[in-house]
């Protein structure tokens, strides 16, 4: 009887005394939504609060898309609320959040952001230093990919094409040879979505155009975007891409895929688990991923995602939470979520680390994709840069507008918000 | 001052009495629309962090210039124009087959209640299926019927809007029909018979007997029906987004992307002005006209 209550009251004893031996640190962590994998971004928490028993963790999730963690952390922030010290946030957000004074420089606790930022993979390092000031520390990355069915490339006896030009001609041959009237040839995003604003982008950064510079002013060359758009039109015509591609969701192009219904799909990295893991998918085995045709003349570029870890400006526990952000942002950090949760690495050591890549095959020949890619327009008021860039892609390709009406609404409408 | 509240004359027991109700309206109304007009003379952009920053009239002036507000206040008084009288009508015949001496009168009841219980945003998600261009059952029917080119219900300015009224009228009309049907039974049958002894038919009796005793609350239902036409959010939101481009986008959608997506609180308050200025302006054409009527 007694032993029974022996251990509990030793229990609660050491409890006390380590209490009371170490001034305990409560850090509030905002981890994103499900797909940002709090239950992964849990377990690291939990080794780093066992190598520093000073520090415990508390995690807050939130809304499952990127608009809707901006809407909230931006009412959360704007009250300068101190009850959370960290914050996981979407690439397209250090910009914004910095500029408004939310986030704490991190140079005071890292050091020099050229050295700081180097070993991860440019696009990162550079999205995440703003006005020579470290903002954030990359989580995880990701980027639009260019999937394909391998065994239909194969049957017709076709290469990867490296051209959009040879992408079409490439899908129309599958096309009539499968004499399948619903396989589409190329399937990408045109519903007034996230993924729209990358369908404008992807072909005019193919021509090697920029759509902004280093500080956010717009830098639009609206030959060079009328033609990406009229590319996409082309394709429509040509029976590439299917008519109603205005109402294309993710989702849609995910579903329609793993159906064997497209030969080409521009998707995000999550994609690539549901081919080869989903019990529905028809085509596990037979994708492969390749980089992004360029346009004629110019070079392949994707849309970078991806997430950051920021320490609130209005944390109590500053320098604890960049310790944190810190240890989340390491080259060990990044290869646990990707072998534990296929979360792209940050890093490029990491993608050809013998564990990863037998734990993601592919990874290796993402990494090359990812190096390629590019961050969508950096702004403080990215909401509006992104819904005003999709809106009109989506109407676009409707055909509700023409090519140069579109880019021209754009640039109109942009040009008081990036300036 | 004491003695006075122990022992209250009547009008002070009065005041005491209201208060309560007058102070929750102070805070749930007046409140809320002191400061939205307060805000609408700021800018203030949640986005940038800066505070807000006193501008005037400034945001008043954009309002007017803002191509997206006059066409986000055409669509809202052509959904309103189209919509309402819409309801009305077909509201009118679910009603009047309510009416009908069923023996059973709950399920017909119940299918009245049904699409009027539905949340908004449900409908618009469902018709949104119903319209859309490979997977909906409005095109397979049409294929069926022999049309060989699939319509692209939401992605053409006319035919979204169409949808989208269409959408809003079969949600509506069976609250229309519910007023009216309350209406109708309040209508005394020995008139009817009165009629028939008369010789009138059918048609003269809906006209001259049913029509007129069921004014007031054809009234009442336009008053309540115009009011939440003005609104328009959830049903354009869910089937169109506002699409293609913004040729479905209403005032409400207009305010709900200006303030929750631009996070640009200043001239969403602005904007919501402009609005309850609309919608004040609509009620009390009504409240008006139902003065003159009493």
């Amino acid at each position: 009887m007694q032993r029974r209550h022996l251990i509990p009251t030793i229990a609660l004893l050491a409890g006390l005394v380590t209490t009371s031996a170490f001034a305990q640190t409560t850090l509030r962590v905002f981890s994103g939504g499900a797909n940002q994998r709090p239950d992964l971004m849990r377990k690291l928490f939990d080794q780093y609060q066992a190598a520093n028993p000073g520090v415990k963790i508390e995690i807050e999730t939130g809304g499952a898309t990127s608009e809707l963690q901006r809407q909230y952390l931006s009412t959360v922030l704007n009250a300068k609320d101190s009850a959370i010290d960290i914050y996981m946030i979407d690439i397209v957000n250090p910009a914004q959040y910095f500029g408004a004074g939310w986030l704490e420089p991190l140079n005071a606790y890292l050091g020099n952001p050229a050295d700081v930022m180097k070993p991860y993979l440019p696009v990162y390092a550079a999205a995440n230093v703003v006005d020579g000031k470290i903002a954030a520390l990359p989580a995880f990355a990701d980027a639009m990919f260019m999937y394909y069915r391998k065994d239909l490339l194969a049957k017709y006896n076709l290469p990867e094409p490296k051209t959009w030009d040879e992408l079409a001609a490439t899908a129309k041959k599958i096309q009539e040879g499968e004499k399948n009237p619903n396989l589409q040839g190329l399937s990408i995003q045109g519903a007034p979505i996230e993924g729209a604003v990358c369908t404008f982008l992807l072909p005019y950064w193919g021509q090697g155009k920029e759509f902004n510079d280093a500080s956010g002013r717009m830098t639009l060359d609206r030959a060079a975007a009328t033609r990406g758009l009229n590319q996409w039109l082309g394709m429509v015509d040509a029976g590439v891409i299917k008519r109603n591609v205005a109402e294309v969701r993710t989702p849609d192009t995910v579903n329609e895929f793993k159906a064997g219904q497209v030969v080409f799909a521009i998707n995000w990295g999550f994609a690539w688990d549901r081919f080869k893991d989903d019990k529905d998918s028809t085509v596990q085995g037979k994708v492969g991923v390749m980089p992004l045709p360029a346009m004629p003349g110019g070079r392949s570029a994707t849309c970078v995602g991806g997430w950051q870890w920021a320490v609130s400006a209005f944390s109590k526990n500053k320098p604890a939470a960049a310790k944190l952000v810190q240890y989340m942002a390491t080259p060990a950090a990044s290869k646990f979520l990707a072998v534990e949760g296929s979360l792209m690495p940050t890093y490029q050591g990491v993608y050809t680390d013998a564990e990863v890549v037998k734990a993601v095959p592919w990874f290796r020949d993402a990494a090359n994709v990812v190096i390629a890619g590019k961050s969508r327009p950096l702004s403080k008021d990215y909401g509006q840069v992104s819904d005003v860039i999709r809106t009109t892609t989506s109407a676009v390709l409707a055909r509700t507008k023409k090519p140069e009406e579109g880019v021209a609404e754009i640039e109109a409408r942009l040009a008081r918000v990036m300036r | 001052m004491l003695d006075r509240l122990r022992d209250p004359s009547e009008r002070t027991l009065g005041l005491l009495l209201l208060a309560p109700a007058f102070l929750l309206l102070l805070l749930i109304v007046v409140y809320p629309i002191g400061k939205l007009v307060f805000n609408s003379f700021f800018d203030l952009r949640l986005s940038g962090g800066g505070g807000p920053k006193f501008v005037g009239v400034e945001n008043y002036v954009l309002v007017f210039r803002d191509p997206d507000f006059w066409n986000a206040a055409k669509n809202t008084v052509l959904i309103t124009l189209i919509t309402v009288p819409g309801a009305l009508v077909v509201g009118l015949g679910l009603a009047l087959l309510a009416n009908l001496p069923f023996r059973r009168k709950w399920p017909v009841r119940l299918a009245l209640l049904l699409p009027w219980a539905l949340p908004l945003s449900f409908a618009g998600l469902i018709f949104a299926w119903f319209f859309h261009t490979e997977y909906g059952v409005v095109n397979d029917v049409m294929r069926r019927l022999g049309a060989d080119e699939p319509t692209m219900w939401l992605l053409r300015p006319g035919w979204a809007f169409t949808a989208i009224c269409l959408t809003i009228i079969w949600k509506t009309s069976s609250f229309m029909a519910l007023i009216l049907l309350a209406g109708l039974q309040m209508i005394p049958r020995s008139l009817y018979e009165a009629a028939e002894v008369d010789g009138a038919s059918r048609w003269q009796q809906f006209w001259q007997i049913t029509i007129p005793m069921l004014m007031p609350s054809i009234v009442v239902a336009l008053i309540f029906r115009t009011i939440t036409a003005l609104q328009t959010f959830d049903i354009p939101y869910t089937m169109t987004k506002g699409g293609p481009g913004n040729a479905t986008e209403t005032l409400a959608m207009l305010i709900h992307k200006t303030t929750i997506d631009y996070l640009d609180v200043g001239y969403g308050s602005t904007l919501a002005v402009c609005m309850f200025v609309l919608s004040l302006f609509v009620t009390g054409f009504y409240i008006r006209r139902i003065g003159r009527n009493a």
